[in-house]
């Protein structure tokens, strides 16, 4: 029994890149189709184990460079099954329900924007506008670093609070702003205090250059205290229905 | 990350992905592993013989740690060295930007571990000892 690696799906007429690098010895990436259906596949090493940083930048980078040629559904990494099961098991029984995602999908493109305080604008603001901060930042300052260690805790909580209080409103105006050009958006809350928002905004390809110029406008008028980056055409990984 | 700034209309926004290879190392964690569509939902995997490296890049920060490093960030501003306006606002952004994000992040990052082993040796001693100091901000309410 061989295993291949399944990278994403397609619909059967769609063409690939012809220049795809797989993660497998032969380094070819190939289609195996079946109905309306086909997967993007290749071989898998099999003297190493999978997972290495070079097999997760190659899924990506296969997947995400169809995305300029095609609708494609991304599956999580890692996808193996044996070479038998790619038709039996996948493609054959749950045809309707990837055609059906595929469908809502298609003509669509994902773009992650995320956004992070300039650190030192946000905690200036934050000293000047907190009067119980900036006494205790006051306080910490003079004392030693080993007496003032609850105090410089009590502070650090505070001042992230503060950030938690403001990139909740400064979340929801970024993602208001950028909504109209969407046709669906799904938000995550970033787990460090200094990163605003993580943001899939799900783009209708006619509406990219639409998209791109208000991410740009965005760009302009928050750089000050704002650094966005943004990352896409990407397949729409946070718009897969999680089973 | 390869990052190009100063691509596009304005180069307000940094941009990478899009299978260009200029996607980071985290960003693709970020995507691949956490979403997508999951092949043992559907398929009876019985593959013999290939092992798969179990992965976990999330990094968990504790809390007391992104505390600690809040406030010392706060203690590096210098906030009486420069005066209020505008222009001040924009050398700063402007040093920034030309850090670039890669200098400063790594930066932030060593800055961190300085910290963290600071921290730890600082706790170990006051493990040792009496706490000396106690958190007072409170005291005028309870007295109230």
């Amino acid at each position: 029994m061989s295993a291949t690696y399944v990278y994403g799906l397609i619909a059967a007429d769609a063409d690939l890149p012809e220049d795809l690098v797989g993660l497998g010895p032969s380094g070819s990436v190939s289609t195996v189709a079946h109905g309306k259906l086909a997967a993007i596949v290749s071989d898998v090493p099999m003297d190493r184990p999978l997972g290495t940083r070079d097999d997760l930048l190659a899924h990506e980078r296969v997947v995400d460079s169809v995305v300029n040629h095609t609708t494609v559904l991304p599956m999580r990494f890692p996808a193996v099954v044996e070479e038998e099961g790619l038709v039996e098991e996948l493609l054959g029984p749950h045809q309707e329900h990837f055609l059906a995602i595929l469908d809502r999908l298609d003509g669509k493109v994902q773009y992650t924007l995320k956004a992070r305080y300039e650190q030192d604008v946000l905690l200036q603001e934050i000293l000047e506008e907190d009067e119980q901060i900036r006494r205790l930042h006051e306080q910490v300052r003079e004392l030693p670093e080993d007496a003032a260690y609850y105090d410089r805790v009590k502070l650090g909580e505070l001042i992230v609070r503060a950030l938690e209080k403001r990139r909740e409103v400064d979340a929801a105006d970024i993602v208001e702003r950028l909504e109209p050009f969407a046709a669906d958006v799904s938000t995550t809350t970033p787990s460090q205090p200094e990163d605003v928002v993580l943001a899939a905004f799900l783009v209708e390809r006619d509406a990219v250059p639409a998209f791109d110029e208000a991410v740009e406008d965005l760009g302009r008028d928050t750089h000050e205290w704002l650094r966005l980056r943004l990352l896409g055409p990407l397949a729409p990984y946070d718009f897969i229905p999680q089973e | 990350m390869t990052v190009a700034t100063q691509q596009g209309g304005g180069g307000y926004v940094e941009r990478g992905g899009g299978g260009g290879g200029s996607s980071g190392l985290a960003d693709v964690v970020e995507l691949i592993l956490d979403k997508g569509l999951v092949i043992d939902v559907f398929v009876r995997v019985s593959l013999v013989g290939i092992e798969i490296l179990t992965i976990d890049a999330r990094i968990v920060v504790a809390s007391v740690d992104t505390f600690l490093r809040f406030a010392e960030a706060t203690n590096r501003l210098d906030l009486y060295g420069k005066g209020k306006g505008g222009k001040d606002l924009t050398q700063l952004t402007q040093g920034v930007m030309e850090g670039g994000a890669k200098g400063k992040t790594s930066g932030m990052l060593d800055a961190a571990v300085d910290k963290f082993e600071e921290v730890m040796s600082s706790r170990r001693e006051e493990r040792e000892e009496a706490p000396r100091r106690r958190p007072r901000q409170r005291s005028r309410e309870e007295d109230g």
